[in-house]
């Protein structure tokens, strides 16, 4: 089991990213977004388009090659350009279904065919094949029993550091106390002079940022495919129920929690390899956890939706 | 003084459209007045401080802000003008403590003014004491302090306040209005909804008793006291 706990960190680091950035969301926006997996996907898929080599196989909607541009600075490319998509998302899309009061349950199957859409949309532009950001190879090394490349101690640390980011950042600037007065109540917010709208359109463009950045990290740890977003999403609601709907720091400790846990039942006797059935036991915790304490582990009652 | 700060003219107003819950109200609230507003359940009045605040959208009438008409009715610009609001639910942000609660309260400001905290701080002690405690953690009485506070932070000319005693005790109601005579004494014109209609009466300038979405009757606080109909209707005989 020890042997997975490498894996398990990353997969739990990529679930923490991705629950923080949809429990964020849902706290301000009231949105199930099915469609959060697809996000994360654009980030990675967008890296991949700008980074990998114009001579590569590679070939977008079947016929233009990538950009080869500096690794790097397509990160920040796809990390911006998920912003001004999430932004597009909130003013064209969300933005006019709250204001003709559309009902929770009808924005949540706009979001799940949102995710269809693009889901399908990336599988035309980056076809079936899983493919790899242009990264030298890089052999496992044993950190204090821990098997890992030293690209992902890295990518552990950077993860690590973002969550830490992304939390002072909700406690101490304006706006993120305003986006956690928004989430408690956007009527009280309005009233106080806050422009609700406002709030919610820079968390649509910090949630799909970090989505985004979630990707990236997920396609360098793994590699970069049309569906992985989706393929995590189930991970990623389950994180963020269980540390408790609604909170950031519930959310990143469900996340991670769900990560490990999903990577450390691979390597239970009983598995017996079966590595398709991993999310079972992570997702059982899950409900067993719930049935417990309905309002999840950092959660408080009042926050039960 | 004493000119008219919020004046409304037949307002129509409710949650959907084609079904008004106010069907036609007028009201003035004058410079440094009291104002109360009472009525059966369902009369409209917690609708009416919504609908002046832009909370919830209007079909008819007009709404006037020391004499001119507020045409596009956004909530957050009118908390900017100096209209507050105290609901009665939700009436504190819960997951934020007090000190934030009063950020967010004076969040038009430009600059963080520390006087503006010393002020309120200096009014409601008990919020002092507690201010890096967060807001869901508070009595009922205590969260309607700091509704107060992060009303009154931003300085406005007029504060509506919805039933600022429900729920409460005996001595936090009592703790409540003196605090609310305290902030009218200072300048700001209050707009007063209660179910204790008595007690609402005899606090105020003048009054109104609103039924099924329409102004009833309208008078002074005194005189509506003392209306066999007003009294035999709207606030039972002892």
């Amino acid at each position: 089991m020890i042997e997975q706990l490498g894996n398990g960190l990353l997969l739990g680091v990529i679930i923490a990213l991705g629950s923080v950035a949809l429990s964020l969301l849902y706290g301000v926006t009231r949105i199930v977004n099915f469609a959060h997996g697809e996000i994360i996907a654009l980030g990675a898929v967008m890296t991949l388009f700008f980074s990998s080599s114009p001579d590569s196989s590679l070939l977008f909607f079947d016929r233009y090659s990538p950009i080869g541009i500096n690794f790097f600075g397509s990160i920040v490319i796809s990390i911006i350009l998920c912003g001004i998509f999430g932004a597009s998302l909130e003013i064209f899309l969300f933005r006019p279904l709250r204001k003709n009061n559309f009902g929770n349950i009808a924005v949540l199957v706009v979001t799940i065919g949102l995710s269809i859409f693009l889901r399908h949309i990336y599988l035309l532009f980056a076809s079936a094949k899983p493919s790899s950001f242009i990264l030298e190879l890089q052999r496992r090394e044993d950190y204090f029993g821990i098997q890992l490349t030293p690209r992902n101690v890295q990518v552990l640390v950077l993860g690590f550091i973002v969550m830490i980011l992304v939390g002072l950042f909700l406690t101490y600037t304006k706006t993120g106390k305003a986006m956690r007065a928004v989430r408690d109540s956007s009527d009280l917010a309005s009233v106080s002079g806050i422009n609700s709208d406002n709030i919610i359109l820079v968390t649509w463009i910090f949630s799909s940022m970090l989505a985004g950045f979630t990707g990236i990290i997920q396609g360098v740890i793994n590699n970069v495919r049309w569906n992985m977003g989706f393929l995590i999403l189930l991970l990623i609601f389950a994180g963020t129920v269980l540390g408790g709907i609604g909170t950031s720091f519930g959310a990143m400790f469900g996340g991670f929690v769900i990560g490990v846990l999903v990577q450390l039942s691979v390597g239970l006797e009983f598995m017996d390899g079966h590595t398709e059935a991993k999310n079972a036991l992570a997702l059982g915790l899950m409900i067993l956890i719930l049935l417990i304490r309905p309002q999840g582990i950092f959660g408080t009652k009042d926050r039960i939706s | 003084m004493n000119n008219p700060i919020i004046e409304v003219n037949g307002l129509a107003s409710g949650y959907v459209k084609g079904l008004n819950i106010l069907q036609g109200v007028d009201l003035v609230l004058k410079d440094k007045e009291i104002v109360s507003i009472i009525g059966p359940n369902g009369a409209g009045k917690s609708t009416l401080l919504k609908a002046i605040v832009g909370l919830i959208p209007i079909f008819g009438g007009k709404i006037y802000f020391n004499g001119a008409e507020l045409k596009e009715i956004k909530s957050y610009k009118l908390a900017q003008m100096g209209i507050g609001y105290v609901p009665q639910v939700q009436n504190v942000f819960p997951s934020l403590t007090i000190e934030e609660n009063l950020e967010m309260g004076n969040w038009a400001a430009k600059e963080r003014h520390k006087d503006s905290f010393n002020e309120i701080y200096d009014m409601f002690n008990i919020l002092f004491d507690k201010k890096k405690e967060r807001a869901g953690n508070l009595s009922g009485g205590q969260r309607q302090l700091l509704a107060l506070g992060r009303a009154l932070i931003s300085k406005p000319n007029v504060i509506l306040l919805d039933e600022p005693s429900a729920g409460l005790s005996p001595k936090a109601i009592d703790e409540v209005f003196e605090y609310i005579n305290l902030i009218n004494q200072n300048g700001v014109s209050i707009l007063l909804v209660e179910q204790n209609a008595k007690r609402a009466l005899k606090f105020c300038d003048r009054g109104y008793v609103l039924d099924q979405g329409r102004n009833a009757y309208t008078g002074s606080g005194e005189d509506l006291l003392n209306d066999d109909k007003v009294v035999e209707l709207y606030l039972g005989k002892l």
